[in-house]
């Protein structure tokens, strides 16, 4: 690649070179203050599983005329011995109201014990022309399953992230810089389920798309910054890791910001619009998405770099490490 | 690619080939011939839609209680699940099964036209299992309702039957054919035995039934006593499993019931796509101004690249290629494309950046174009093949049992699980992989054609990033 131009040009480094390397404090106060967000939102606020991960079971109805919730309440636990919670929302499509009841049971209701209680609501309230709308009905294990094979499938990702980037970047240290990468990523889904939590969303199938959506673009951002790293070594190979860091992201640091302009105005338009056509069940997708791609602008800037520096730092006792380096 | 051959002719060849590329793979073309319509080429109407926004039925089936069941009983389970689809005219389905979960998956979006279809009393009719029967002749009665009964006497149902299986014999001309056999209990065998000995040689066939669906209806060359059957008729490897797993399924030791089961109503989920497309287009309109404001040509060539690019993924969900199935597109499945749209802005953005750094550094326009697509593609390669990596493990990790990565990844990495087929996560692989792809097809390899060919055309530094000069 780029390494046959090396004694083409010296980099360009135009105007003045920012001291990424000096913040490490603010970088270290910013991460404590996303793990305390993460914990104080999710013990004030609780972490809200949606049943695809831990299971249950979720009828929605749309219904006309009064339905007590209360009755529906008394009416479903006759049938399930369990405890259920009754919801009443506007129809979204028309006129008419809709009632969800949601429930959790040790196997699921299937699709026998489902028609059953659609017939025995329909019973009880003849009058109000029940109508089936919406249902989700997951057995515990099954969600528990999904839940797990997400997480597995994103550390496998993870893993051979490491490894890929290991090999690419083998001249700047690879293991390393792989690691910390990982690392501000780490940072950047912890900032997005903060939010998540914080704004009191549930964890459904939106939460998986958006921590895969960050997965790629988080990643991605730390690479085009490793990239300059990686051919500002050739070109400067006195110079110290800190310079070399700092030259590196002050060179990209217009991408970085333009690319993320794009990036975030695209999940601003997706936000207001949804909020403005009332389908808010996207704004669980949106929002947190938009602040994991905040974030990641600052991470790949400064977190992922200054830990590398860090890293490297107290990795080589001396000088002798640089020709390793090399 | 050598740049010496790209003139200034190039860059209109190139926008008119990804202009003809964009149109035929939204439009789609077909025409009428008669009441067919024939399609040649698939357009956005024939993109299927997944449940989340068309709405439908996804339901996971497996047997009751703990039961563990063989590969063969699940297949025979599946057969009818594919034959009951079949008879309630769900024809649009997909139906996965997996053995080592013993699980089965049918997805089916709302019926069209069907506002009152009750998709609670489907699939409870779809985990029934089949009644299976043998009986006398082929007679039917049809009621008032219109539903067709078989009347012919019954000869053995699916209790009779110990098991069915295919293999191949000799034909009376000695080539190999496809028959299905049938091994029979003590009680069936001697029911059988009777019914064959009072039909053999007459034309009067022996039809067998699953509920009220014909499936076959051989004739009796000769009694059979013995308790083992053959059933001959032009099978093929395929038909001939496909009898015989029906004809298990009517002897199942186990019920099966569902483990997941979720309904979406249509409505839903067709308002949320609408509101994706209309963010999706305002903002696409945003990064337009937005990149030919910053970057001028270089900007304008992004702008054409990243067309193709959605192009390029419309195309791949459609099945515009024809060497690709399409596949379902979801919700996530679009979050894909965005997510590798912003990739491509991304491509097109260091790269317009290298090209205004190379000119300051005060090179001609040629060698800095040249230069900075040089430089910038380790990072673009580095970025997107990282997203490979993620697409191919969720592809992996949640397609269809029988699909490529699926059948690598659950067999190692994912051997704990059993598989999910959770559509949504694989679309979102899907169209990412797909995407980035059309990145490197179009965000770098045309648009350096283009942005080459352009500078032929006007070598005006200014409009590249550069200062004046």
């Amino acid at each position: 690649m780029s390494k046959k131009n090396s004694n083409a040009t010296a980099p360009v480094t135009t105007g003045k070179v920012y001291n990424f390397c000096s913040k490490k404090k603010m970088i270290l106060i910013i991460a404590i203050f996303i793990i305390v967000a993460l914990i104080a939102g999710a013990l004030i606020r609780g972490i809200k599983f949606a049943i695809e991960f831990k299971g249950g079971t979720m009828l929605t109805y749309s219904y006309t005329g009064d339905l007590n919730v209360d009755d529906v309440k008394t009416e479903v636990e006759k049938h399930i011995d369990s405890n259920v919670s009754v919801r009443r929302g506007e129809s979204l499509d028309s006129d008419g109201y809709q009632i969800t009841i949601s429930f959790t049971t040790k196997d699921g209701l299937n699709a026998d014990g489902q028609h059953e209680m659609t017939e025995n609501l329909r019973a009880a309230f003849p009058d109000n022309e029940l109508e089936l709308f919406d249902s989700n009905d997951v057995s515990p294990s099954s969600g528990r399953e999904f839940l797990l094979k997400c997480l597995v499938a994103m550390i496998f990702a993870a893993i051979i992230i490491i490894i890929y980037i290991a090999i690419r970047f083998s001249k700047i240290g690879g293991w390393s810089a792989g690691v910390c990468s990982i690392f501000a990523l780490v940072h950047d889904i912890l900032a997005a389920l903060a939010v998540s939590i914080i704004c009191g969303f549930e964890f459904n199938s939106n939460i998986v798309a958006v921590i895969l959506t960050i997965l790629g673009y988080s990643i991605n951002n730390t690479i085009v910054i490793y990239d300059r790293i990686r051919e500002n070594r050739t070109l400067m190979p006195k110079a110290s890791l800190n310079e070399l860091i700092n030259v590196s992201c002050t060179q990209s640091l217009t991408r970085s910001i333009r690319t993320s302009i794009t990036t975030i105005s695209t999940m601003l338009i997706v936000t207001i619009v949804v909020i403005i056509s009332g389908y808010t069940s996207l704004l669980s997708f949106s929002v947190p998405l938009m602040v994991g791609l905040i974030s990641g602008t600052y991470s790949s800037l400064f977190v992922a770099p200054v830990t590398w520096s860090w890293w490297k730092g107290n990795d080589k006792g001396d000088k002798k490490d640089k020709k390793k380096d090399k | 690619m050598t740049v010496k051959k790209i003139g200034k002719s190039t860059f209109f060849i190139v926008v008119a080939l990804i202009a003809l590329f964009a149109a035929s793979a939204i439009t789609g073309f077909d025409y009428l011939y008669g009441d067919n319509t024939t399609t040649v080429i698939k357009g956005v109407d024939d993109i299927r839609l997944g449940i989340d926004i068309k709405g439908g039925v996804d339901v996971t089936f497996a047997p009751a209680g703990d039961y563990d069941a063989t590969d063969e009983q699940l297949d025979a389970a599946t057969e009818v699940i594919k034959t009951r689809l079949a008879s309630l005219g769900i024809n649009d389905n997909e139906l996965y099964s997996d053995g080592k979960s013993d699980r089965i998956i049918v997805r089916f979006p709302w019926q069209a036209g069907e506002s009152n279809f009750d998709p609670e009393s489907a699939v409870k009719e779809l985990g029934e299992m089949a009644e299976l029967t043998f009986r006398k002749g082929t007679d039917t009665e049809t009621d008032e309702e219109g539903n067709v009964t078989p009347v012919g006497d019954l000869v053995i149902s699916g209790s009779d039957i110990e098991s069915a299986g295919y293999t191949q014999q000799p034909d009376s001309y000695g080539n190999l054919e496809w028959v299905v056999t049938l091994k029979l209990n003590t009680d069936g065998t001697s029911k059988f035995g009777s019914a064959t000995s009072e039909l053999a040689g007459s034309t009067t066939p022996i039809s067998i039934w699953m509920d009220s669906t014909m499936i076959s209806a051989p004739t009796v060359n000769n009694a059979i006593t013995t308790g083992n059957a053959v059933i001959t008729g032009n099978f093929t490897s395929e038909s001939a499993k496909r009898l015989a797993d029906q004809i298990n399924s009517g002897a199942l030791p186990f019920k099966i019931e569902t483990k997941s089961f979720k309904t979406i109503s249509p409505t839903m989920g067709e308002g949320s796509l609408d509101a994706i497309l209309l963010a999706s287009s305002i903002a696409f309109a945003f990064i337009a101004v937005y990149m030919i404001v910053l970057y001028r040509i270089p900007g304008l060539v992004a702008v054409i690249a990243l067309i193709g690019q959605i192009a390029g993924s419309i195309a791949a969900v459609s099945g515009w290629f024809g060497f690709q199935p399409g596949s379902t597109l979801t919700i996530p499945g679009i979050a894909g494309i965005i997510l590798a749209v912003g990739m491509g802005v991304d491509a097109n953005i260091i790269t317009g950046e290298r090209i205004k750094e190379e000119l300051r550094s005060g090179k001609s326009l040629d060698a800095a174009i040249r230069v900075a697509y040089k430089r910038a593609f380790s990072a673009i390669l580095d970025g997107n093949i990282t997203n490979v990596i993620i697409a191919i493990v969720l592809m992996g990790a949640f397609g269809v049992p029988s699909s490529f990565f699926s059948k690598i990844l659950n067999r190692t990495v994912f051997c704990m699980f059993g598989a999910t087929a959770e559509g949504v996560v694989y679309s979102f692989g899907f169209t990412l992989l797909v995407g980035v792809i059309c990145n490197f097809i179009f965000g770098v390899f045309f648009s350096r054609i283009m942005v080459t060919s352009l500078s032929k055309i006007s070598g005006n530094r200014q409009l590249y990033g550069g200062d004046q000069k």
